[in-house]
């Protein structure tokens, strides 16, 4: 008995070698970047897929070839458009290893969660898949790019949202975190953006092919009402959205540098628009690179008018100090300072004013905070949330430590001493 | 007749840590604590709650068990209500025990059709899984409780990695204002909800009479209850906090999805597969466990070993999962299957326990 079972078992594991109808490497067209724009009314999904018949060596010998290949379908819906691709192109999609989905402004402008149920419903998309809005134009325009040293486009795009770490101009909103603000009330939901621009010529006599004029921006953000794209911040815009949610991980914030009178004491810095404003004439600028960051959001409710307060602490290095000021002097790091949490400040006001009366929606999550204090009146006043939004008072306060300031002390312009 | 009864112990360790498993598999697999009133923020908190409700729904079944403690649920029942109504009920409780199973593998096989055998027949997953729970359930529930000693505290590991490695996920602001937002009686309504589905206490009367030391009972129970309870509720903070209040809704499998989003950049992705292994070994243990009482109900119903009955019994859960299976969605559309289960649990954990209870009260002094 202990023979026959022994002799099934390995007659077994020679005819049970492999999953029940596996796909294999061979049959797959394995996407990275899928692009979903608005054509005639119907979807047109283009999606970059991995060529692997591709290697360096064969492209230097015949100099054609590329990495990825471009696919298109149309459909009534996303699921169509997929299926549609399956009679023009020879292998079966497989999205598990898709890492970005761009969508078309026109797209966005239709409403997202009603269109895009395919992408949450589907077991082979990754929920942490980035969200982009193709800013001013379609998905399949800004495909294809690839002005970075990754030899697949996708992972150039990949990497540049993930730069959001090293510069919060930038949203990284993946499908999930979308789906989540989505159904949050009392926030609007904002994901970030992608837009081709041409790149300064560089070297005229190196001929110049295909893509290489131009290059990939991730700069600023899309903003959404419930699901519907109503806007753009740009990139400043974004970063003081950033502050005001405790998303900055990082990034430098730039500011007028308050110029040091020959006695010790300082100028008081020029009147500024925010940060990085529009560089006037002959107008010194420094840069503190962020450590830490800590917001606070609060909301008040005084005679029945609302303030939404929000309280930053900021712990900095210096980047670069351009002006006449020395940072050996300890009140001149604090006037450093001063100076660069007005910038914040500034910076945030003006967001707060854009969000307040360009689009009349809380991008920043105060809903939130007011549903957290005051549940009670939360369920009262949540439907006419944005239009208490749009009048709120708001106050903001930043303080700013500089704890560090890199290699050197005094910047390399001034002579110590003097 | 059944071997365990007249030879095996469970001892007290391998009892609390099959109840704990039971109990959670359900947390881990889809999580219907996500989608039971308040609906908010504050179901951890109901799930902690519902202890003190699932604590009373099971009295009468306890307190049964503490005075029989040498009989399981289906003698017991025998010797109270009398020879042909305590059959009567324990062929009903056959029954009940045979539903839950039979949703329990529908559910299993959904998730693996879903999750990571798309193409492949229903009939080879619900077979394959059926087949290792038969050998277990052959060896008797020894085996389900050493198989358990050893693998559970893996499982209660893995769940423990998954919740430490998706900390970055986490928006605990998500769960605020605690206890603001609901009513009280959606609390209450929630809580007796989870209440119910505490199946547990079924598998704590069958296995009563082989505990090591029988003095344990209720220890077992109590003990098996809170941590259990406590895990159910750290699972669906880390849901709540991952996915969201009302996406966590939206979600068949909520946890796994979870699971899916824990990475460490590149290089170290894929944690869903040792959630798939954890998963698929702690399954196998609670359906090999089901099987086998109902074929020891069966069993004693009709005085025959119970192990004639394993594959007979086997094969129509198979036919009856099959039919349900290929008809319709079982998580996505909750009627009838989930809700006749919520009916059949009230029925069997507590309206049908407390009449056994009263017509023992009248004639104990004669039992």
């Amino acid at each position: 008995m202990k023979k026959i079972v022994l002799l099934s078992f390995f007659i077994l594991s020679l005819l049970l070698t492999g999953c029940w109808n596996a796909r294999e490497l061979n049959e797959l067209g394995l996407t990275l970047v899928i692009g979903l724009d608005l054509v005639d009314d119907k979807v047109l999904v283009t999606a970059e897929v991995v060529n692997p018949t591709y290697s360096q060596q064969s492209s230097t010998t015949t100099g054609q070839g590329s990495y990825v290949k471009y696919v298109q379908g149309v459909g009534n819906n996303i699921y169509e458009a997929y299926r549609d691709i399956t009679l023009k192109f020879d292998r079966g999609l497989s999205i598990v290893h898709n890492r970005v989905f761009i969508l078309g402004e026109d797209f966005a402008k239709k409403g997202l969660v009603s269109q895009i149920d395919e992408l949450y419903r589907d077991v082979e998309q990754r929920e942490t898949a980035y969200l982009l809005v193709a800013k001013g134009g379609k998905a399949y325009e800004v495909m294809g790019i690839n002005s970075g040293l990754e030899e697949l486009p996708s992972n150039y795009i990949t990497k540049i949202v993930e730069n959001f770490k090293y510069n919060p101009k930038t949203v990284d909103t993946n499908l999930v975190q979308y789906i989540k603000q989505y159904y949050k009330m009392g926030h609007h939901s904002i994901i970030g953006t992608i837009e081709k621009k041409e790149k300064k010529v560089i070297d005229q006599t190196v001929e110049k092919t295909g893509t290489q004029d131009y290059e990939l921006s991730v700069i600023g953000s899309a903003i959404f009402n419930e699901d519907v794209l109503v806007g753009y911040l740009n990139g400043n815009d974004t970063k003081s959205v950033n502050f005001v949610m405790n998303k900055i991980r990082g990034g430098i914030i730039t500011f007028p540098t308050p110029t040091a009178q020959v006695e010790g004491s300082s100028t008081p810095p020029p009147p500024v628009e925010g940060e990085m404003p529009n560089k006037q004439k002959d107008q010194n600028l420094s840069s503190v690179i962020v450590i830490k960051n800590n917001t606070k959001n609060d909301v008040e409710m005084v005679d029945g008018n609302i303030k939404l307060k929000t309280k930053i602490e900021l712990r900095g290095s210096l980047g670069e100090v351009v002006g006449n000021i020395d940072v050996a002097e300890k009140e001149n790091i604090i006037k450093l300072e001063e100076a660069c949490s007005k910038a914040i400040e500034d910076g945030i006001k003006r967001a707060f004013k854009k969000a307040q009366k360009e689009y009349g929606i809380d991008i920043f999550g105060y809903g939130l905070v007011f549903h957290r204090k005051y549940p009670e009146e939360w369920k009262r006043i949540k439907k006419d949330w944005d239009e208490i939004f749009s009048q709120a008072d708001f106050e903001i306060e930043v303080n700013t430590d500089i704890i560090r300031t890199g290699l050197i002390n005094t910047p390399i312009n001034k002579i110590k001493g003097k | 007749m059944d071997k365990l009864n007249n030879q095996y112990e469970i001892s007290y360790h391998q009892a609390v840590l099959l109840l704990i498993l039971y109990r959670i598999m359900v947390g881990f697999t889809h999580l219907p604590a996500a989608s039971i009133l308040p609906g908010n923020q504050d179901i951890w908190i109901t799930i902690l709650f519902s202890t003190f409700y699932t604590i009373l729904l099971c009295l009468p079944l306890l307190y049964l068990s503490n005075k029989f403690n040498s009989l399981n649920l289906i003698e017991y029942i025998e010797k109270i209500m009398g020879k042909t109504i305590g059959k009567i009920i324990g062929i009903f409780y056959v029954f009940f025990f045979l539903y839950a199973t039979i949703l329990l593998i529908s559910i299993f096989v959904e998730i693996l059709d879903a999750a990571i055998f798309p193409e492949t027949p229903t009939w080879v997953t619900a077979s394959m899984m059926l087949i290792t729970s038969i050998y277990i359930a052959y060896k008797g529930f020894v085996a389900v409780a050493r198989l358990g000693e050893f693998i559970i505290p893996f499982i209660l590991v893995m769940i423990l990695l998954f919740i430490i490695l998706g900390y970055k996920n986490y928006d605990f602001t998500v769960l605020l204002p605690i206890l603001k937002d609901s009513k009280f009686k959606d609390i209450n309504i929630g809580a007796i909800d989870i209440g119910l589905r505490y199946f547990n206490i079924l598998i704590l009367t069958m296995i009563t009479p082989n505990l090591k030391d029988k003095k344990d009972l209720n220890k077992i129970f109590f003990r098996s209850l809170i941590y259990s309870m406590v895990i159910a509720s750290i699972i669906v903070i880390v849901v709540h906090s991952t996915l969201g209040i009302e996406y966590a809704k939206h979600v068949n499998f909520p946890f796994f999805t979870v699971t899916r989003m824990v990475d460490f950049g590149e290089t170290i992705q894929g944690f869903d597969s040792l959630y798939l292994t954890s998963w698929i070994v702690g399954n196998i243990i609670k359906i090999s466990g089901y099987l086998y009482f109902i074929t020891v109900a069966l069993g004693q119903i009709t005085n025959i070993d119970n192990r004639k009955y394993i594959i007979p019994i086997s094969v129509v859960i198979l036919i009856i999962v099959l039919l349900l299976k290929d008809n319709k969605p079982i998580l996505a559309v909750k009627q009838p299957t989930q809700n006749i289960i919520t009916i059949m649990a009230a029925i069997f954990i507590f309206i049908l326990p407390l009449i056994i209870l009263t017509v023992y009260l009248f004639r104990r002094k004669k039992l």
